[in-house]
This record gives C-alpha cells, structure tokens and sequence, in this order.
C-alpha cells in the first residue's frame, strides 16, 4: 500500500467495495481489544451470521472449544509477538451449529505512532484440504500400525516358528499314526516312532529303502498306481494296502497322502483290526444266510416230501382200486379213477417243473413271440387272480419285437409277477402292464447286467407298499420272502430270475417304500417273425392215424418206450426202439430211413442225446430231433437255444402233447 | 525473580515485561522441559504427566542458582507451578507473582473454572486425532514464511517452539490439574493479576485464587485475553511495580 494512497473515486470505492464484500475469502477486521469492527459478505454467507450478529464479538467466539484455547494460547502471544501469523488451521463454527474447517491468516496494521490500530483476518475455506490432511493422516496411521505389526511380526518371529516347530515335532512324534516322508522314487526319508509299534522295524530298516519292498505283492499294481496318482493330485480319498510287518505277517493301512516340496508326504491309519473284523462279520453274515438257507430247504423238502406223499397216495390208491375193480370185472368206476391218478400226476408235474425253474434247470422251449399278444392273452386270468379291488391296465408297446422265449414260462413269469403286486396292495390299487422296446448300450448294460444290445421290457408297476433297497438286495434270493410263514414259498421272483437269466435277459426292481415297486424283465430281441401263438391246451384228442413215417425212440426207461412206441402205432408210424446211445446211433448211422429221433437227453451208452443227435446229423444233415428230457443238462440241449429242427418235449408229458408234436414234425 | 511461561509458548512471552525488571533484578528466564530450547531429550513422560514435575525443576533450578526469598513470576500454568515450588521450598520464594492463573479448568461443585469436562474432552481429543492441524505441521507452516526463509528461521527460532508430541501432553497435564488445594498452603505473598476477559481463566478463577491464598492481592487489569504480558505490558508492569 502507498503511504499515500490518492482519494479513490466514486466508482473505484464501489469497485474496491465489492472486492472486498465479495472476494472468495473472508475477510474481518477486528479492534485491538480482538472485537471485530467489520465482516464482509463472505464471511457471513459461509457462517450463516449477518455482519451485524457478528460486530462486537470477539474471533475466539467463532472458533470450537480447541480453537479458543489455541487462540489463546498460540495464536494471540504469537500475533503480538510477529506482528502476524500465517495459516492456522482451525474450525469456525457456524450459526446451525457445523463447523467449517478454515486457514486463517492474521496481521497488525498499526498507526503511525505504532499503536494497534486494527487487525485484519484473512479465512480461507479449506473443506477440502482438511479432508485430504484427514485422508493423509489416516493412511499415515494405518501405515505406522502395519509398521508396528510388522515389527512386532519380526520381533516373535523367530520365537513363534521355534513353537511351531516344537508343536509339529510334537505331532510326529506323538502321532499313533504312521507318518512318512518319502523321495519321488518311493525310497523313504522319514518315519515317525509309530512304525515301531504297529510294524516292528526301526526307523534304521525303513529309511532308504522303497515302499514297495515292504508292500503285499497281490497290492503291489494297485499300490504303484495309487502312488503315482499323488503327483497328480493329493491323495484324499484313503488308499489301503498291506504293509509287512518284522514277523513276516501283513497289517492294513489306510493312507492319505501329498506332493509337496520334491516329496511325498504321507499318513497311514492303521485298519487291520476293522478288517479282521470285516471279515468275521461277513462270515457270521455268511453263516447265517446258510443256516437261513438250509432251513428254508429243510421246510421246502419236508413240505414237498408231504405233497408227493399225498399225489403218489392218490396215484398208488387209484391204481390199485382199479386192478381191483378190473379184478372184480367192474368197469364202469375205472375212468374215476383214472382221472385221479392223471390229475394226481399233472400236479406232480407242476411241482418239479416249478422245483427246477427255480434251480434254473428247466428245460425251456424258446419261440420267438410276441409279448403284446401274450399280455392281452393273459389279461382276463390276470382280472380274475388280483381281484376288483386291483385295476389292472396294459400298455402295449405298438412295434413290438417279437422275443425269443418260451412262452408258458413267460405267462408264469407275468402271472407270479402281478401276484406279488397284489399281495403288496392289500388295500387295492392299480396295476399297470408295459411292454417297450429297449436299446441297451454298453454303460445301461453295466448297470443292469445285461449284454449290450436290443431287448424289449415287460413291466409290471404296481401303486403298494414298495421295498426298502436291503429287501430289494435279496427279492431274488431263493427263499426269501416277506410274506408271513406259510404263505410263501420265497421262489416266485427266484423263479422269474432263473427263467429271465436262462433266456439271455434280465430283471431289475425299482421301488420306493410307500410309492410302490416296478418289475421288469429284459428280454432279448428275436430277429425275425413271432410265431402264431400256439397253446398246448388246444391240443385236439383227435388223432389222426395213417401218418406215415419211421420214428427212432431211445430211452434208458423201458416204460416210456413202451408209451411212445404205443403213441407212434397209433399215429400208424413205425417205431424202432434203442435203450441207450450206443444202440441207437447204430441205427441211425445205418441205411434205415428215418423220419424222426424223439430221444432222451440222459442216456446211458458214452453219449448223451444230444451228441448222439449231433453225430446222426453227419449222416443225416436235417434229421428232425425231440428230446423228451425230465431235467435237461441245459448244455446239453444248448441252453434253451436249440439248432433248426431240433425240439423239447418236458417229461412229464400228455400223452396227447407228445402225439400232436410228433405228428406237427413228421407232418413238417 | 524468575519468570516461567505458560503452555504454548517459551520465556519470548516475557520480551516485553521482563527487561523493565532488569535493572532491581536478578531476571532468570528459562524454558520448560519441552519448549522453547529446552533439552528435549530430557522430557519424561511419567515424570511431567502432573505439575509436581515442572515445580520440581523450578525448584532445581533455583536451588542451582541458589535463590532465596526471591519473585517468581508464572504465567498461566506456571502460576499454578509457582504454587507447588513454593510448597516444595518455601524458602525460594517470598513473591508469587501469579498471571492470570487457574488451579483448576474443569467446572466442579460450587465451582467455576471455565469448561465443562466435555469441553475439556473435546480439546484432548482434538489434540491426539488432529496434531496434523494443530501442532505438528502447524508450526513449520505458522512459523515458515516460504517468501522470506530468513525470516521463518528467524521466527522459528525466536517464539514458541513446542514439540508437538510434548505439547499434547503438556496440554494434558494442565487442562486435567486440580491444585485448588495447594493454595492454602502457600506462605509466600502473592499477586494475583486477572483480564476482564479471558477465556482460559474468567474473571471468576482470579477471584477463587485470590480467595484461598493466605496472603494475597488481586488486581484485574483492562486486557482482552489470556496473555496481558504480550496484549497489556504497560499493565502488567505497572501492576507488579506497584505490588512489590
């Protein structure tokens, strides 16, 4: 400023006026007694006082409670002393209260005798820097505590990887584990004392040899394999294998272990005595079954035993009475007679045939069928057996494949099948027959324990009681069943199982307890045509002699050739009898022309049926064949799959049965 | 007589009113532990956390410097200082020349000191989360003057360095101290010199001082503020002349 300044203009003090009402900082002028004379308009819009609040008091009055003590203490001395004072940071508090972060500047102006005329204060608004010194002392803070935190990290370092060490030595050496450390080469570094206690040898005898020195030689490849697995990913999942122990003798061990630093580092729990255990509770389970097993067929004899006593009682008393009545020259009673003795047999009949169903050594005719017409065939019986309180529905699939099966052992399986989903409906329900064509790939066939390949499904779900999955385990166990004592035999699904397996398919039970239970059977496609369906009950008792034809019976039992030769003379075809193999490939490898074998399967003579069936074919390519067989060696008849022209007949037989197949042959 | 400065300055508080004694006087100025160019190294926390410390080093100090029956001038804290020297050595001081002190800052039953324990709250707690403001980049950018670095050196040497850490404490020490009763303990006379208008000590205090001393004078001069030995030297002056 000039000492002296020339008398501004009207226009120059508005101009100087507004510059200073107005600048971008406040400004204030206070007496030397610190009371402020004038506040310019900045000022006030920032405090939120008008100039006339604030004339009369005093700066300090502005300030918070830190600000008048530094005023008083710093400010003020420091003001009188320099005469001026630069930049301090303090907080005027505004009329509502907040308070506005500021810098503020302060000189003496003094008149020209040096007294204290006025003191101007300069306050600029530092909102922001306040926030940026905030900002900068909080980074400074946090910086100065990870400082000391990394400080205090060093300081106890070395004091806290000693505790570590020493609780990690404590591990290893206390660990009832076997802990191992071992090169990539399987060569052994390290082993804790455990090793002693469960395998004999000393840390000395193990370390620097290879694992696979001491490693059971059947669980060597699985062994070598799971260790190479570690490098690939750590081993998690235990691994168990046998480890030698000093005296010769194997200990399990179930092992985790990782690649880590260049090494393999492992843990083994010792699990020997969980597999002794194992065992001894898979033979007490064992045992137990066969006790079960025995039981059951001790049951199944003794009722059986009871059953033929009573049809041979029926069968021998019918006889006798008729060689008595036939004695006394009474004819007349003979046909009651002898149809108790036949229906005597045909009960017979059924009880071995069911007997060796369920011992899978029934001899099945396979034909290729179609199921569709087999189901709808069967669906009336089916009505009738479940009752109305069932509602039986069939779903047939439309394209069926014809399957290659024998068709009554199929209506059994159907039969027995609803049967068992009534008995688990016993407060009615549905039951619904399907039948679908199935591909079976490699994975479903894995699953299901079926060959690859095309089979069509015939299932039978019904709406009951379900099964848990450990009764589900063992629905094909023979003997097994749910059902209360004396209403079961436990052979129905062993039955179907045995017939399902011995014609190439499969059945599989899905059932959820409460919902219900599905059963279907897989059966094999059969390429090409079904068969008309033909039924053995049709057999027409009309014989029709005069057929003409030469028949080659052998059989070791007299009273059956005796039998066949009558059914033969009857179809006015000539018999030649053999009593065993040998005999009757005489015949056929002589000139002899003839029109059929019907041949038992069991001979006497170095040959069975079939071989001898096979070895007349050299001669007598297409030679027709019906092996009439108790129980077939299933080998022996192929399993069920016979060669074209090659035919089954079941003993016991009709009569009528046997005439209408040789005719059926002969007529072909 | 000694003269001891209050907190937030050094002895340069008495440039003005310290020479007119010079001539009667054997004047020792100095800086408490922590100011001024005190040895900062000798500043120990447990030992200056109350007053007893600093009265200690008066007493020290003087005892060195083998005063008897002399004047000790204290402003502010320093009076309060002044107090307990005198108590500790009673045989220092036969003067207490007391400028505007406070035995205690903090309101108490039927008392009035000036602020409420929140006040006093707020000022501790302003000084520990904003040393940044306040003390510590404070006195560099107060005292520097980038336009004229001869100057800023020349000031920062001259007036009211404080280390800000110890100045934190110091601030503590003070604004937490209850020394009401020391004051009946004290023999030597004493003057009692109060502003009419002083934030840190009212008028109020000088009158409870005043009151509680055995032998003592109070005069209240026309000064604003809390440092009349800068803001009122003439005043000041003239009122020790007078009591002594």
């Amino acid at each position: 400023m000039n000492t002296s300044p020339p008398a501004p203009d009207a226009a120059e003090a508005d101009d100087l006026e507004d510059l200073f009402e107005n600048a971008p900082c406040g400004y204030l002028s206070t007496l030397p007694n610190g009371r402020i004379s004038r506040v310019n308009r900045t000022f006030s819009t920032w405090t939120g006082f008008d100039s006339g609040q604030l004339v009369g008091r005093r700066f300090l009055d502005l300030l918070n409670i830190a600000g008048k003590i530094y005023y008083e203490t710093h400010f003020a001395p420091l003001l009188r002393l320099q005469g001026s004072f630069n930049e301090v940071a303090l907080d005027v508090v505004r009329s509502d209260g907040t308070t506005l972060p500021v810098l503020v500047n302060a000189v003496v102006r003094r008149d020209e005798a040096g007294a204290i005329r006025l003191i101007r204060v300069t306050v600029f608004n530092a909102s922001d820097r306040r926030r940026y010194e905030q900002e900068l002392l909080e980074a400074r803070r946090t910086s100065e505590r990870a400082g000391l935190a990394l400080r205090d990290l060093n300081a106890t370092l070395e004091t806290r990887i000693a505790d570590r060490a020493r609780a990690l030595e404590r591990a290893w050496r206390l660990s009832r584990d076997l802990l191992a450390v071992a090169g990539t080469d399987g060569v052994i570094t390290r082993v804790n004392t455990a090793w002693t206690e469960h395998l004999g040898w000393q840390s000395s005898d193990l370390v620097g040899r290879s694992f696979v020195t001491f490693t059971h030689p059947d669980d060597l490849d699985a062994t070598q394999a799971a260790f190479a697995g570690i490098f690939g990913a750590p081993l998690t999942k235990p691994y168990e294998y046998r480890f030698r122990h000093l005296d010769g003798s194997y200990r399990w061990f179930a092992w985790t272990a990782a690649f880590e630093e260049d090494e393999i580092h492992a843990s083994g729990r010792p699990t020997t005595a969980e597999h002794e255990q194992a065992a001894l509770l898979a033979e007490a389970e064992n045992a137990l079954r066969q006790s079960q097993k025995m039981e059951a067929v001790g049951q199944l004899t003794g009722g059986l035993a009871h059953d033929f006593n009573n049809l041979l009682a029926a069968i021998s008393g019918s006889l006798e009475m008729m060689r008595t009545r036939m004695g006394q020259g009474r004819f007349n009673d003979l046909d009651r007679y002898m149809h108790a003795a036949e229906g005597a047999s045909k009960r017979a009949a059924a009880l071995t045939h069911r007997l060796l169903a369920f011992s899978r050594r029934q001899t099945l005719d396979p034909k290729p069928t179609d199921v569709n017409r087999l189901v709808s065939g069967m669906e009336d019986l089916v009505r009738r057996t479940v009752g109305p309180s069932i509602h039986v529905e069939t779903v047939g699939a439309s394209g069926l494949w014809p399957a290659l099966i024998d068709p009554p052992q199929l209506e059994n399986a159907l039969l027995n099948l609803c049967i068992n989903a009534r008995d688990a409906m016993p407060d009615g329900g549905r039951i619904t027959i399907e039948t679908a064509n199935r591909w079976i790939d490699e994975r479903t066939g894995w699953e299901r324990d079926l060959p690859p390949g095309q089979y069509l499904s015939l299932c039978v779900t019904d709406t009951g009681t379900g099964m848990p999955p450990e009764v589900v385990a063992r629905a094909f166990d023979p003997f097994f069943t749910t059902k209360p004592a004396g209403q079961g035999t436990g052979l129905g699904l062993s039955m179907i199982y045995g017939f399902a397996q011995q014609s190439g398919g499969q059945v599989r039970i899905y059932s959820e307890v409460g919902q219900g239970t599905t059963m279907c059977l897989y059966l094999p496609r059969h390429y090409g045509e079904a068969e008309p369906g033909d039924t053995p009950n049709a057999v027409s008792s009309a014989s029709r002699p005069g057929q003409d034809g030469t028949v080659l019976i052998v059989d070791d039992e007299p009273a059956i050739r005796m039998l066949v030769t009558d059914v033969l003379e009857e179809l006015g075809c000539t018999a030649i009898e053999a009593g065993d193999s040998a005999a009757g490939l005489k015949v056929l490898q002589s000139n002899v022309p003839i029109d059929l074998l019907v041949t038992d399967v069991g001979l006497p003579g170095g040959m069975n049926g079939r071989q001898m069936a096979d070895a007349a074919r050299v001669t007598r390519p297409g030679l027709k064949v019906l092996f009439i067989t108790g129980y077939a060696e299933n080998a022996a008849v192929g399993n069920g799959l016979l060669e074209p022209d090659m035919h089954v007949l079941t003993k016991p037989f009709a009569m009528e049965a046997l005439a209408f197949r040789i005719r059926s042959l002969i007529g072909n | 007589m000694v003269f001891a400065h209050g907190f937030g300055c050094d002895q340069n508080m008495w440039r003005f009113v310290a020479p007119a004694f010079a001539g009667e006087f054997r004047t020792i100025l100095f800086d408490h532990v922590g100011a001024g160019g005190s040895d900062l190294t000798a500043y120990d926390p447990d030992r200056y956390a109350t007053l007893n410390g600093y009265a200690d080093d008066v007493v020290e100090l003087c005892q060195a410097l083998d005063i008897r029956g002399g004047v000790f001038v204290g402003h502010s804290v320093s009076a309060m200082i002044g107090v307990l020297a005198s108590r500790k050595a009673p045989e220092i001081f036969d003067t207490l020349v007391m400028v505007c002190p406070s035995p205690r800052y903090i309101d108490d039953a039927g008392y009035e000191g000036g602020f409420s324990a929140a006040q006093v709250h707020e000022l501790l707690e302003f000084l520990d989360s904003n040393h940044m403001g306040w003390s510590q980049a404070m006195a560099p950018v107060i005292m520097g003057n980038p336009d004229r670095p001869e100057l800023g050196e020349e000031l920062t040497n001259s007036f009211c360095r404080t280390d800000p850490d110890i100045a934190k404490r110091f601030a503590r020490t003070t604004f937490l101290s209850d020394n009401r009763a020391d004051l009946a303990g004290v023999t030597a006379r004493c003057l009692v010199i109060q502003c009419s208008e002083d934030v840190i000590a009212p008028v109020a205090v000088g009158a409870y001082v005043h009151a509680n001393l055995r032998d003592s004078e109070l005069v209240q001069i026309d000064a604003t503020g809390h440092c009349p030995n800068l803001s009122a030297p003439v005043e000041t002056i003239a009122a020790m002349r007078a009591f002594l």
